[in-house]
């Protein structure tokens, strides 16, 4: 009984985010609830997207917020898999020519997100996809080592001003071509530059390792001085003064640079240091005055205190020989 | 296994999550509709038996944020100067060079305290707050190792003492202990850092503060060429031959790169360039590699190197060239140093600027505010026919993003794109340059000096395209708290003022003036009488001008000891005596008059009727034949209708008609026409 309404479920789904787009727009959808909706309608076809695109190169912010999808997917109990994804094949025929470059698996999996998502379907679709073409085009690009698009200003620029200016006498061609040239300069320069980028990263690497010369620092100085202005108001007085660590950082911690490892207990109550010393007598009352004047002291530290007991235990050990003749 | 109805058609949902829900102890768990398991904590259905609490992860605070946030909620004071001043009337500068002067104390107090505290490090050795300020102690400057050893060298090094570094590594030769190259190339990098000079941290502070006086006085006066001598002979100590550097270079057992380079920096910065590219050839010929910061160096030296435009970028190319071969990458200060000797290539540079530019865009680099300085210089420099195609496009790249200082001539950029706004007379760009400049961070390029210089080119924009209430109502804003009028700035002050016909904000104008400090530049006191002196005023106004004359007449006076009174000149007088005219004071214009010979001068005619129209205001008719006695003594051929119209026109005793007609000048027809009234008479 559990099994076959577990099955109808599945097989239903699309039917079933269907009821779910009904009951979101008559509740508030808070975007926790649209979260949560998503991670638990689209579980299975989910996890074989996350785990696609997690082979591919994205960027740091998309794959922490997968990691902690996955992660929080973890506490629950895995469903059958496969199960899932055949009953998303049917989803999957309205998918258009041009994805066809795209991993079929992907294309799929982006669809079953797309369902379960309580918005409009075909738009999420369509958006997952144009993101994995972009990831596929610059994956291609990047292996490929081509000069990225220049950004067009440069170029409708140069086309307005390289008609105009002609030193020589000549007619400089149009934009199209003066940025060949300039690619058509650069470009065998471009190459190199591209392939011994790792070659900058490793040395910025070892500049991080070796110490930086007086040139670095002077500049890095200069630089500095160059946003260096006098504060406005009082608040960015305060800000600089804080930098400088002139004046307290807020909100205030009364321990700032005590390095006071014992807590305020063992400063105060220092009795059971007494154990030594006999339960009466004058010794006792001495010992509790001093164990009173200790624990009010707030220089020594909780070593010095304990080292400050043991020295009079230890005077009055050899003084006892003493006292028993008396 | 309740599955409880919770509304709607949600309760297969509310199923179904129950069975994905971990079953703790075989009981159901609920979770509720609005609850995401990462985020935020669970929203307590009323049935919920127990629920995972998620606590929300714990936010830090920046130590600066509270002040951060505080410093966001207030604004400029338009009333106010700057926090930096003391906020007292007596204490609050009231004019550009002032407001220098006080900066430059309340800076040089701090500097004498340091040097205080530097130099009597025994009287601060007590650390009273807790926790300690390190900043505030004094530093221990002295070297702590003693003796000859690599060690002490490699400490005074590190300390910043040239001299004795020098010293050191002669002894070190000299004694025979070989020093390793390490050291001796951080010697060599002290030595060319400083260029045998040693470090002077006051001078430093000192001789920026000039260089930028220089370079905001030599824009106003839009002449680059001087300002380029200017910050290339001030660019520190020159290169000397046989310095100790280049002494200790020939006598280094071994070089690596890293010894010419430093060499090469040295030189490129202290003047010597042409060393600087034999210095590399060498090191081209030791077929050694040169690192970025040589190849930037060697960049911003070509235009020293070669004369001619299209030679320099050759050069320029070749450095390039160089770079790609010996694998190194470029980074943004190439790019800012290519942009820079082109600025001195003239139409070259023009042409391959963009294509510089187009090159960081296929790097990924950003463009700095340098980057865009530099482009701006180069078009807008010296040539007549400008479009603002370029500045625009800049401007629109620019007010999207807070810049970070990347390059130390960041700063420069916002008064060179002021300065082209007002070449191009385009007040919009000027806006537009002004929402950049609020943007995030971008205020702080600007500092005070060259805040002064862009506002002021801002403000006279403003009066040559701007109608004549928000020229006043900028005016009320920025003055004094947020730059210093200069003098030119009040005269396109006034010509705003007479283009829009009014005049009679003139006497508060003035007022300013006097609290500036230019109350005794001749050129804007020409101004302001002739302006007031023009037309015919209504009464009170003329009365308000005619207090302002007369503070004008008081700077030309001798006033206390040690201040020299100005000269008059022929207009100014005429001007006063108008004034004084047509406020009725009479005496006091007849006083002015009395000044022309004095200067020898001779009053227009206008001022003479002037004079006249008041002397009859006023009733008195001594005056008025004192006048005309002075026009006839001075042979002037306005003085015979100014005598009829002193007859016709005034009520003459006999007395003064008698000394009316007897009055004698040199004039053509002046013999006759006496002689023949005396014989009249007669």
């Amino acid at each position: 009984m559990y099994k076959i309404h577990k099955q109808e479920l599945f097989s239903t789904s699309s039917v079933l985010s269907k009821d779910k787009d009904k009951s979101a727009t008559t509740k508030d959808s808070t975007p926790e609830g649209a979260a949560k909706r998503q991670a638990d309608g689209a579980d299975t076809p989910k996890q074989q997207l996350l785990d696609i695109i997690g082979n591919m190169k994205v960027e740091v912010s998309y794959r922490k917020k997968l990691q902690q999808l996955k992660t929080s997917e973890n506490k629950k109990q895995a469903v059958n898999k496969l199960e899932g994804l055949d009953s998303e094949g049917s989803v999957s025929q309205g998918i258009t020519g041009d994805t066809q470059r795209l991993n079929p698996e992907l294309v799929k999996a982006a669809s079953a997100v797309a369902s379960s998502l309580p918005r409009n379907k075909k738009q999420t679709e369509s958006e997952l996809l144009a993101q994995l073409r972009r990831h596929e085009e610059t994956t291609d690009k990047q292996k490929k080592g081509g000069p990225i698009n220049l950004r067009s200003w440069g170029a409708r620029l140069s086309g307005r001003i390289s008609l105009q200016l002609d030193e020589d006498g000549q007619r400089t061609r149009p934009e199209r071509s003066s940025a060949m040239d300039s690619r058509r300069y650069f470009c065998g320069v471009h190459l190199q530059y591209k392939e011994h980028a790792l070659l900058t990263n490793l040395n910025k690497i070892y500049f991080l390792v070796s110490s930086p010369t007086i040139w670095d620092l002077e500049f890095a100085k200069e630089v500095a001085a160059v946003t260096a202005q006098p504060p406005r108001n009082g608040f960015e007085e305060m800000i600089q003064w804080t930098k400088e660590g002139i004046l307290w950082e807020f909100p205030i911690d009364n321990e700032v640079g005590m390095e006071d490892d014992a807590e305020f207990h063992e400063h105060i109550f220092l009795e059971k240091h007494l154990e030594g010393f006999p339960k009466e007598g004058p010794i006792r009352h001495f010992m509790e005055l001093v164990i009173c004047g200790l624990s009010k002291n707030p220089y020594l530290s909780v070593r010095q205190k304990v080292e400050h007991i043991e020295w009079f235990q230890k005077y009055f050990e050899e003084k006892k020989e003493l006292l028993q003749e008396i | 296994m309740a599955a409880r109805r919770v509304g709607g058609g949600c309760w297969q949902r509310a199923l179904w999550l129950g069975r994905r829900c971990r079953l703790p102890g075989g009981r159901e768990s609920y979770r509720s509709s609005s609850s995401s398991p990462p985020l935020g904590k669970t929203v307590d259905n009323s049935q919920v038996t127990q629920e995972e609490i998620v606590l929300p992860r714990r936010k830090t605070w920046d130590k600066l944020a509270v002040l951060q946030t505080l410093a966001s909620t207030v604004n400029r004071d338009p009333t106010a100067a700057h926090y930096m001043f003391q906020d007292d009337p007596f204490l609050i500068p009231r004019n550009a060079a002032n407001s220098r002067l006080y900066s430059l104390s309340k800076e040089s107090g701090r500097n004498a305290a340091k040097y205080i505290i530097k130099n009597f490090p025994q009287y601060f050795d007590k650390t009273f707050a807790e926790p300690n300020v390190p900043c505030l102690m004094p530093e221990t400057l002295t070297p702590q190792t003693e003796g000859v050893s690599e060690e002490a060298l490699r400490e005074r090094i590190h300390l910043r003492m040239v001299k004795e570094s020098v010293d050191m590594f002669d002894q070190l030769l000299q004694a025979g202990t070989p020093v390793s190259l390490e050291t001796t190339n951080s010697l060599l990098d002290l030595l060319c850092f400083y260029g045998d000079g040693e470090p002077t941290p006051e001078k430093e502070q000192e001789e920026k503060e000039v260089l930028e006086e220089a370079g905001v006085d030599a824009s106003e006066q839009k002449a680059p060429k001087r300002q380029f001598q200017r910050g290339s002979q001030a660019s520190g100590p020159r290169w000397r031959e046989n310095s100790h550097a280049e002494r200790i270079f020939k006598i280094m057992p071994e070089k690596n790169a890293h010894s010419y380079c430093t060499m090469i920096r040295g030189m490129v910065k202290h003047g010597a360039y042409s060393k600087a590219y034999d210095m590399y050839i060498d090191l081209l010929n030791e077929r050694h590699k040169a690192d970025v910061h040589t190849f930037n160096a060697l960049i911003r030296a070509v235009p020293y190197l070669k004369e001619r435009f299209v030679e320099r970028w050759e050069l320029a190319k070749d450095f390039l060239t160089h770079m790609a071969q010996q694998k190194v990458q470029p980074t943004l200060l190439t790019f800012n140093s290519v942009l820079k000797s082109l600025r001195r290539c003239g139409g070259v540079g023009r042409t391959m600027s963009l294509f510089v530019l187009k090159e960081m865009e296929a790097l990924d680099i950003e463009p700095s505010l340098a980057s865009y300085d530099h482009l701006l210089s180069v078009y807008y420099k010296g040539v007549d026919a400008q479009s603002s195609d370029i500045i625009s496009e800049v401007l629109n790249e620019v007010e999207k993003r807070s810049f970070t200082a990347q390059d130390p001539d960041d700063a420069n950029f916002f008064n060179t794109a002021m300065q082209v706004c007002c070449d191009l007379k385009d007040i919009k760009l000027a806006y537009q340059l002004n929402k950049a400049l609020e943007k995030g961070d971008n205020w702080k390029f600007l500092d005070v000096d060259r805040s002064n210089g862009y506002w002021s080119k801002f403000f006279s924009l403003l009066c040559m395209m701007e109608q004549i209430e928000v020229v006043l109502k900028w005016y009320k804003e920025m003055s004094s708290s947020l730059f210093y009028p200069s003098p030119k700035n009040i005269l396109d002050l006034l010509q705003a003022l007479d283009a829009a016909n009014q005049l009679e904000v003139i006497p508060s104008v003035w007022e300013d003036v006097k609290q500036l400090g230019f109350n005794r530049r001749q050129d804007l006191l020409e101004e302001f009488l002739s302006l007031m002196s023009r037309d015919q005023h209504p009464s009170e106004i003329q009365l308000a001008f005619a207090k302002c004359a007369e503070e004008i007449k008081a700077v030309h006076e001798p006033a206390g000891p040690g201040q020299v009174p100005l000269e008059w000149t022929g207009s100014a007088l005429g001007h006063v005596v108008v004034l004084f005219s047509r406020a009725g004071r009479t005496q006091e214009a007849w006083n002015m008059m009395e000044h022309f010979q004095k200067i020898n001068r001779i009053p227009t005619d206008k001022v003479m009727d002037e004079f006249l129209n008041c002397a009859k205001q006023t009733n008195s008719p001594d005056e008025a034949i004192k006048m005309v006695k002075l026009a006839a003594s001075l042979g002037l051929p306005l003085s015979q209708r100014l005598k009829s119209r002193t007859e016709e026109e005034f009520e003459l005793s006999e007395t003064q008609k008698k000394t009316l007609e007897s009055i004698k000048w040199d004039g053509d027809s002046s013999d006759s026409d006496s002689d023949s009234s005396d014989s009249d008479r007669e």
